[in-house]
């Protein structure tokens, strides 16, 4: 019967009809980018007088070969290791500062949160000015103070640490919202059993609340992760990777192969060791949310 | 004329069977209660008769045309939810009017019907406040309110009135059945409050386990109940189901058939049909007392077995005192005890 | 510890606080104050030099800025309005439907959580390319019109109506899209808030993406014209180009005073999320 069997496929047929244009939109921009750059990896950079051709695995060991290559991931590690604990530390600061009731609470919290809203293009160019040697801020400041200038951003060793503070500056506001919101769910009766039990307030932090808080630090984590990973718009303007890789990240690189230097075979290359770093932090992710669920 | 008509229905969830062969009509412009405790299948049967599932197996037909499988939408038909179902984003009269506007009735329509419901249910001074102010009175005389302008001859309510206190309860029972005569509805009411059905209802059908116990009206329901479960579900207190032990037999054997025996047979009486005699009778003793302003509920104890009866008023009874039991022979009611159906004997 | 008095405790916290929120704010304040003075004080600090607008009379003259603000506009508002419709469309199916297939589909919008456009940006280019939307606002944008945040978002949100108003619509007559659009949606408005001003934020802000399609003044947005005036090549004035930087800014900075409540609660909301 018609309508029966209407009936019976209705629910399906609804169902893709309203989930494909977004899948599909999804696939054409993520799923099949994905597969096509492996795919390229296997490939020489095409040209319209010398088209590609299959080159197996010699981009691999290209790779492993490349000192830029190690340069860079060595540096996309230490930018991790430094920004994320840092910003997690004082966003979560930031965030037992802010949630009690002081006076000006509002605009103190503005003030942090203040960065989040800035392209990072912008923060760039103002902390490139801070930066300057000579008459940038940092250097006004400490000669007003008897030192000398210093080359910050031009120094083989302070150029990355430079951009690390920058980031932490950047960064720290957006995750103390999150230890806000998590904050905000510990019930009070908390604070009032522990001060009945004559704890002090770091002893209070460190045995209930940071514990309390580590669903939330480890959540904060794994996104300053990713972020590191994948935001590097500062480079662009401050150091283009310089001084001598000294501050390339690898996405960076990525960019920099491909559109600068034209070769999209090894970019293709680059971006697999790229989506395979995300692809590992999205598993170590779900894998402690998972413990998290079953360790509550 | 019969309007609805469900015949064979199965419904099954999985492993679980809802329904089991469920076969009746409803006829027009009458309000059919379906009874039951909660998980007997009613609310099921009812969403199956609006649309909101489908039956495993068997037919539905609405007006003689067969919606088994016809959406909701094109059954013509209102409900009234168990908690509602108001639109929290939208006022009163836009609740009311949401079905009206979705078919793309005439705004003069509207109107007419809206001011029409209004009058009826008391809501003029209502109108433009949201779900969230009002109290749950007032949220079921809109829920009725969006049931009434979609001007379909048959209304199909959910334990409309379980989320409401006792009073308002009653208030709201003869509201709702004189509405069902004024506008000459078909209803069919799902409740598992006894009282109500007998109350409102022209028939009623009890349901136990996705069976169907009892269809039939109040008075078939209290004077013949079929099994043990109708006989205990409807009356309140319910109805005493003894075991015919030595002690019952010897004072009632004379009422009794022969061959009575408390492996294959149970005695039914209610405690209102039970009086306290002088001379004839069962002895017991008072266990516990009630007294409920109209009534005495009176707990007794006999052997092994317990037996309730309700004397009207109070009196001068005492818990210890020893009492006789006495009840007439066409106030007994007898069962099979392995089937609980009852024996067409008395 | 123990022995801090509580009073004392929290004045030290109150000016902690203060201490470093004001701290935070130099990068920004000292940015607006550079474009507000003559260029010569960002050299040389004078607090009580004088006003002027200047610098931004000198950034506006040497790059289209109004343009780049428009396109700017155009993009996250284009990007917007894809996003809730697909992600709408896509989120109703995933609650409301029980198809073949559901969990997968499912599980594969949410890799794109993990794996945005923007890290696959050398094949992403390509595809631009040979969809022919290269130097176009639609080759921004598309990429990112399909949302799996806002479809994760979205579902949790049309999770939560109860299955009892569905059935209501459904009795009123009320066809399936006719439910999402009268039903679904109205209940869902903070979500949609919420997820706007971080779509907004987010694409306002965004800067190698656009920098590798675009090429012209006609699609480029202010992050791109930004970082191409502000380049040591074009030789100008550090105020001009903190002048820039406030006007690249500005509109999502004014934005953020006036609705702080909003912004902060939203991530907030998202973060509990």
């Amino acid at each position: 019967m018609k309508s029966q069997f209407r009936h019976r496929y209705w629910n399906h047929i609804n169902g893709w009809l309203l989930v494909l244009p977004a899948v599909f939109m999804i696939s054409m921009f993520t799923h099949y980018p994905i597969i096509t750059t492996l795919y390229h990896s296997f490939f020489s950079t095409g040209t319209a007088a010398h088209p590609a051709k299959f080159i197996g695995l010699e981009n691999y060991s290209y790779l492993l070969k490349d000192e830029i290559f190690w340069k860079v991931l060595s540096n996309n590690f230490l930018y991790s290791v430094c920004t994320v604990p840092i910003s997690i530390a004082i966003a979560l600061g930031m965030a037992l500062l802010v949630n009690r009731n002081i006076k000006g609470l509002s605009l103190i919290r503005m003030s942090f949160f203040s960065p989040t809203i800035l392209p990072m293009i912008a923060v760039a160019n103002i902390w490139l000015f801070f930066y300057t040697p000579g008459y940038g801020l940092f250097d006004q400041i400490l000669r007003a103070f008897g030192g000398n200038s210093h080359n910050w951003l031009g120094n083989l060793h302070t150029a990355l640490f430079c951009l690390i503070v920058m980031a932490i500056w950047k960064q720290s506001g957006f995750f103390m919202i999150f230890y806000l919101a998590a904050l905000q769910q510990i019930s009070p009766e908390l604070k009032e059993a522990g001060v009945a039990e004559g704890a002090g307030s770091w002893y209070y932090f460190r045995r209930v609340t940071f514990p309390l808080l580590m669903p939330t630090t480890l959540f904060v984590a794994i996104n300053a992760v990713i972020e590191s990973f994948i935001l590097v718009d500062h480079l662009v303007v401050m150091t283009k990777g310089g001084p001598n890789n000294a501050t390339s990240l690898l996405l960076y690189y990525i960019y920099e192969t491909a559109f600068s230097f034209w070769d999209s075979s090894y970019a293709a290359t680059l971006t697999v060791v790229l989506v395979l770093i995300l692809a590992v932090i999205t598993v170590i992710q779900f894998t402690t949310m998972e413990k998290q669920i079953h360790y509550q | 004329m019969d309007v609805i008509t469900l015949k064979d229905v199965d419904k099954i969830w999985g492993n679980f069977q809802a329904l089991n062969h469920v076969n009746f009509q409803c006829k027009e412009g009458q309000l059919l209660a379906l009874l039951g405790p909660s998980g007997c299948g009613k609310s099921t049967t009812l969403r199956l008769i609006a649309g909101l599932e489908t039956p495993t197996s068997g037919t539905i037909e609405i007006k003689g045309k067969d919606v088994t499988f016809l959406p909701p939408a094109k059954r013509n038909i209102s409900m009234v939810f168990q908690n509602y179902a108001l639109f929290p984003h939208l006022t009163v009269k836009e609740n009311i009017l949401f079905g009206l506007k979705a078919r793309k009735v005439p705004v003069t329509e509207r109107r007419k019907r809206l001011a029409n419901a209004v009058d009826l249910l008391g809501l003029s001074t209502l109108l433009d406040r949201k779900p969230a102010h009002l109290s749950g009175g007032q949220r079921q005389r809109v829920a009725l309110g969006r049931a009434i302008v979609a001007q379909s001859s048959i209304c199909l309510m959910d334990e409309p009135l379980s989320n409401l206190d006792a009073k308002l309860r009653q208030e709201m029972r003869q509201e709702i059945r004189s509405l069902q005569q004024r506008l000459d509805m078909t209803m069919i009411y799902v409740t598992h409050d006894q009282v109500e059905a007998m109350t409102m209802a022209d028939e009623i059908i009890l349901i136990k386990d996705g069976n169907i116990e009892q269809h039939g009206t109040a008075e078939d329901l209290y004077n013949r109940p079929e099994t043990i479960f109708a006989a205990k579900f409807i009356g309140s207190p319910p109805m005493n189901i003894l075991s015919p032990d030595a002690n019952l037999m010897k004072a009632f054997s004379s009422m009794l058939p022969d061959g009575i025996t408390p492996e294959s047979h149970r005695i039914g009486v209610r405690p209102e049909d039970i009086q306290i005699s002088e001379n004839r009778g069962i002895n017991v003793e008072i266990e516990t007392i009630e007294y409920l302003g109209a009534d005495t509920m009176i707990g007794c104890r006999f052997g092994e077995q317990r037996i309730t009866m309700t004397v009207k008023g109070k009196n001068r009874l005492h818990i210890g005192d020893h009492i006789t039991l006495d009840w007439k022979p066409d106030h007994i009611h007898l069962f099979d005890a392995q089937s609980g159906r009852r024996l067409k004997n008395i | 510890m123990r022995s801090w008095d509580n009073g004392t405790q929290k004045t030290l916290e109150t000016i902690g606080a203060w201490m470093l929120g004001i701290l935070w704010l130099i990068p920004i304040v000292f940015s607006f104050w550079s474009a507000f003075h003559p260029a010569k004080f960002t050299t040389n600090f004078d607090l009580f030099a004088p006003l002027t607008i200047e610098n931004f009379i000198r950034a506006l003259s040497c790059a289209p800025f109004p343009r780049y603000l428009m396109n700017t506009f155009i993009l996250v508002t284009l990007i917007l309005a894809a996003q809730f419709v697909l992600c709408t469309l896509a989120a109703y199916g995933f609650v409301r439907f029980d198809f073949f297939g559901k969990d997968i589909l499912f599980a594969l919008v949410l890799l794109q959580l993990m794996i945005m456009p923007e890290t696959l940006l050398v094949e992403n280019y390509r595809i631009i390319k040979s969809l022919g939307l290269l130097d176009t606002i639609t080759g921004i944008g598309i990429p990112y019109m399909a949302s799996a945040f806002g479809i994760f978002l979205l579902r949790q949100s049309f999770k939560t109506i109860p299955k009892e108003l569905v059935e209501a619509a459904q009795i009123e007559g009320v066809s399936s899209l006719g439910i999402l659009w009268k039903v679904y949606v109205p209940l869902s408005k903070p979500i949609y808030i919420a997820y706007g001003l971080v779509s907004v934020s987010y694409h306002w802000n965004e800067f190698l993406w656009p920098l590798v399609i675009t090429s012209s003044v006609n699609t480029r947005p202010l992050t791109v014209g930004l970082a191409i005036f502000a380049a040591p090549e074009t030789g100008v004035d550090w105020s001009v180009i903190m002048a820039a930087t406030v006007m690249t800014t500005a509109p999502l900075l004014v934005a953020f005073i006036l609705f702080q409540r909003q912004f902060v609660q939203s991530f907030m909301h998202l973060g509990i999320k």
